[in-house]
């Protein structure tokens, strides 16, 4: 059952019925699939709407999860922001049109990208619970607007009914949707984690969740740093999908598909116009890129990568910082210890810009506690927590062959380890629909070992201190045992002397010494300090040679 | 015995000062410090005026407030305690002996021992001997028996109070066992012999015996049963002393001629006792390599070489004090070479 496939599928029903009436009938494409996971989808499409909202609106978000459970067993979700809010003539289209959020057609490293997320929510709603979704939304103008939101699944069409308008101070939006056939629990698939996890990523957020017993768990806002905001770039032509190239000509402006191309597609010069046409020659390039057939766009895909380009621009590219990423891990975690690296970008594919970022924490509230604890691996894209088919994922593959031993983990599974991957790209390669994993390109996987490496060492050289210092602490302890069997001899080899005066004299000796001695390492481990900060900075310049040569190697 | 008494005295008065400088240390805030002659290859030469082998001047020091020499100083300090101990009541013991007697917990829950293995104890009770310029001997200190003799010799032994005549000419098949110390009330009443001879195998030293060998050539008659022991060559050594010439008979491997060597010149690990048991006067008897490329029929004889061999033939080119002669040198280049031996038992 290749995605290509059932996306071909898609958009050959696509002419007859609506893509809403599709995803009814193959709701788990959406990640609508089993009672925890689809829960967890609904929050997921919900809270990232919120960031990705307020972070365009540069404002700092404040998200509210709150799910309660209903006598019927139904749930009840209502995720609120503060963030712009949704003036009332887009509300229908952004909510109960799959397909038609503001995402679809920009192209930027954005968390969600297909557009289905919340009305894909709204109309899973309506199949499962058959109640509308329920909006409260205003853009701090005053006017704030209630309203229900369904889908005519027979045509895509939005249903926006029961309006209310009045007077109130407020900005942003609530949404409150009923679900049956999902399930609430505090697994590691369930939406506290979820929430635990987009915390980590987003330290700019501030997010409460209530869980259907009422308690409240508050992430707080450890970082008033607003994340770039994402440049808006072209798609490139490596980048995409049939089904979403197929939908962008459906929408096009452009006249011809040949001009669609240079104006909609990054990197397409008409010189690459030419190579396509001598590939598809039974294309007509100037028919309206509206008029174009499921199976030639499928077909134009497949002749993009057989020609060469010029690198999609690494520009668009946001990680979320070291510094960002290691305050969060600390507040969250409060470990011991911790080693963050973001990895200067790479390509995969040929050409398709990424980047890794790795943090790894160790101690105190690290590792996932099932009883006992265990080496936890948060798997993240663009930001986005990615907790289902770990299995395939490539972070979850780097991170195992990894051989931890050498990095003085005797034994990984039971550390007390969290280790955090974000990889970050405007195509990330998932591998299926689902988007809960990144497929194993070469390329990424690679950087993803050697980024974990890198923190590793850094563990490593803590964790080989760690030993040092124990093993001289307990040298330390025996000299006080030393000293009372020295004070017992010594008088009878002598036949004279006092043990009790000689082991307080001796003592005294031996604790002065170490006082001397732990002044003399401390300064010494200042001065290692300095050193290794002067040797980071070496690197971090060496780092940014690596990227200007890969932009010299796109020209 | 009046001679006895006054070794004693003497071990009795070093430990005792030991202890004494130790507390003037403590008492005037400094670390206590032990100090011990460097022992190893790097510390040990060859002196030409006394034909052995001497320790140089290197000295370790071996302070208390140190983590990492903090035990081995307390340790010292237990050790040096317990022979005084030996010598206020007149008692001997072994240095295995010795060992489990100071094997204790240093503390209730503590699975810290004093000490919890002998190779702990042995070197810190050479280090005691060689620091305070005396033999383990001195301190009613033992080593394990080994080294059989026969012969004309008549010994006075005193010993747990009371007095043994020894007669080595009447001791039957199993000859007599060569104490640790064959000083310290210990009288050699009458020696009548022409010279020593001392064989490297046991086997030897029973067939020699059963056919009287030392009766009929008037000889003492000794088997260190391999590697001498610290006895065997004092024994050797006073032997020495009453002008009796010395001849040690080995295997023709670099084994048994180092076993010569050891008996000669003293070894290194015992540097600082080379006075005491070494002979520089001692001869070698035995076939060489040379014989073997001589006389067919030895040639006949010769069995392939151990590793061991040839490990030793290696490490005694490298000794200088052996080096320097150039026909041993010839000798071990030989064993390299052919990787041949010759046991004595097969003459």
């Amino acid at each position: 059952m290749s995605e290509i496939k059932e996306a071909k599928e898609i958009f050959e029903e696509f002419r007859e019925h609506s893509v809403a009436e599709f995803f009814t009938k193959n709701k788990q494409m959406l990640g609508f699939s089993g009672k925890v996971r689809s829960l967890t989808t609904v929050i997921h499409e919900y809270v990232t709407n919120s960031l990705d909202a307020c972070e365009e609106a540069g404002i700092l978000p404040d998200i509210t999860v709150k799910i309660t459970t209903l006598p019927d067993d139904n749930v009840l979700v209502k995720v609120s922001d503060n963030g712009p809010g949704i003036p009332l003539d887009h509300v229908g289209k952004a909510l109960g049109m799959m397909l038609a959020g503001t995402k679809f057609h920009r192209y930027m490293q954005q968390r969600g990208q297909q557009g289905i997320g919340a009305a894909g929510c709204t109309m899973f709603a309506q199949l499962t619970s058959g109640k509308p979704v329920h909006i409260k939304t205003s853009t701090g103008n005053g006017k704030v607007i209630e309203c229900n939101v369904s889908i005519n699944v027979k045509t895509n069409e939005p249903t926006v009914s029961d309006i209310t308008e009045y007077d109130a101070e407020y900005r942003g939006i609530e949404i409150t949707a009923e679900f049956a056939d999902v399930k609430y629990d505090r697994s590691d698939y369930g939406p506290l984690e979820y929430l635990k996890r987009t915390a980590i990523a987003n330290p700019h957020a501030e997010i409460l969740f209530i869980d259907p017993e009422g308690r409240k768990v508050r992430f707080p806002r450890v970082s008033d740093v607003m994340p770039d905001r994402p440049h808006e770039v072209l798609p490139h032509p490596l980048g995409l999908e049939p089904h979403v190239l197929y939908n962008m000509m459906r929408i096009s402006p452009a006249r011809k598909i040949s001009s669609f191309l240079t104006s909609e597609l990054a990197r397409v010069s008409s010189s690459k116009v030419e190579e396509l046409k001598s590939l598809l020659p039974q294309l007509d390039f100037d028919i309206s890129p509206k008029d174009i057939a499921w199976e030639d766009a499928r077909r134009l895909v497949k002749a993009f990568k057989r020609i060469k380009w010029i690198a999609p621009s690494a520009d668009g590219l946001r990680p979320i910082g070291k510094e960002q990423v290691e305050i969060a891990l600390r507040s969250l975690l409060n470990p011991e210890f911790v080693s963050v690296r973001s990895r200067p970008p790479k390509v995969y594919k040929g050409g398709v810009p990424f980047i890794v970022e790795v943090a790894i924490a160790y101690g105190g509230g690290a590792g996932r506690r099932t009883g006992s604890t265990n080496a936890e691996i948060m798997r993240f894209a663009n930001r986005s927590p990615l907790l289902f088919d770990a299995g395939g994922c490539a972070i979850t593959k780097a991170i195992k062959s990894v051989d931890w031993k050498r990095y003085e983990v005797k034994d990984f599974e039971n550390a007390p380890i969290s280790i955090f991957v974000n990889v970050v790209s405007a195509f990330v390669p998932y591998t299926g629909a689902g988007k809960q994993s990144i497929a194993s390109e070469p390329e990424v996987l690679d950087e993803i070992k050697f980024a974990v490496m890198d923190v590793a060492r850094d563990l490593n050289r803590y964790l080989l201190g760690k030993v040092r210092v124990a093993r001289k602490e307990a040298k330390r302890k025996a000299i006080l045992r030393y000293i009372h069997q020295l004070a017992l001899n010594l008088p009878l080899l002598a036949n004279s002397g006092d043990p009790e005066m000689l082991e307080k004299k001796l003592t005294k000796m031996v604790f002065e010494k170490f006082k001397a001695e732990e002044a003399e390492e401390k300064k010494e481990v200042k001065l290692r300090k300095i050193m290794v900060e002067e040797s980071s900075g070496e690197e971090g310049k060496s780092d940014e040679e690596g990227g200007i040569e890969f932009d010299e190697e796109d020209m | 015995m009046v001679k006895g008494r006054k070794v004693d005295n003497v071990a009795y008065e070093r430990l005792v000062n030991l202890g004494r400088e130790t507390l003037q240390e403590i008492n005037s805030d400094t670390s206590p410090s032990f100090y011990a002659p460097v022992r190893s290859r790097s510390n040990v030469s060859f002196s030409e005026d006394t034909g052995t082998l001497v320790l140089g001047d290197k000295k370790e020091k071996r302070t208390f407030v140190h983590v990492s020499q903090a035990k081995k100083f307390m340790q010292t300090i237990a050790i040096a305690a317990k022979l005084k101990k030996f010598l206020e009541e007149g008692l001997h013991t072994s240095i295995r002996g010795l060992f489990y007697q100071l094997k204790f917990s240093l503390g209730e829950d503590l699975d810290e021992e004093l000490f919890s293995e002998q190779s702990e104890s042995n070197p810190l009770i050479e280090d005691l001997e060689a620091s305070l310029d005396l033999k383990r001997e001195d301190f009613n200190l033992s080593t394990d028996r080994k080294g059989v003799v026969a012969g004309n010799m008549i010994i006075k032994d005193r010993f747990g109070g009371e007095e043994n005549t020894i007669d080595a000419s009447k001791q039957g098949r199993s000859g007599w066992m060569i104490p640790s110390d064959v000083d310290n009330d210990m009288e050699f009443v009458d020696v009548n012999a022409d010279y020593v001879l001392v064989v490297e195998k046991d086997a030897l030293w029973q067939r020699l015996n059963e056919d009287k060998f030392w009766k009929k050539n008037n000889c003492i008659l000794i088997t260190p049963k391999g590697q001498a022991s610290r006895g065997t060559r004092r024994l050797i050594r006073k032997l020495a002393d009453m002008k009796l010439p010395v001849y040690v008979f080995t295997d023709c491997d670099a084994w048994g001629w180092y076993i010569y060597w050891a008996i000669k010149t003293g070894s290194m690990n015992l540097a600082y006792l080379t006075k005491h048991l070494a002979t520089p006067e001692a001869r070698f008897i035995g076939v060489t390599m040379s014989d073997i490329n001589e006389y067919d029929f030895l040639n006949k004889l010769t069995i392939k070489a151990k590793d061991v061999d040839i490990k030793r033939a290696e490490e005694m080119k490298s000794y200088p004090w052996i080096s320097r002669h150039k026909e041993w040198v010839e000798e071990l280049d030989i064993v390299l070479k052919t990787k041949k031996k010759l046991e004595q038992d097969a003459l």
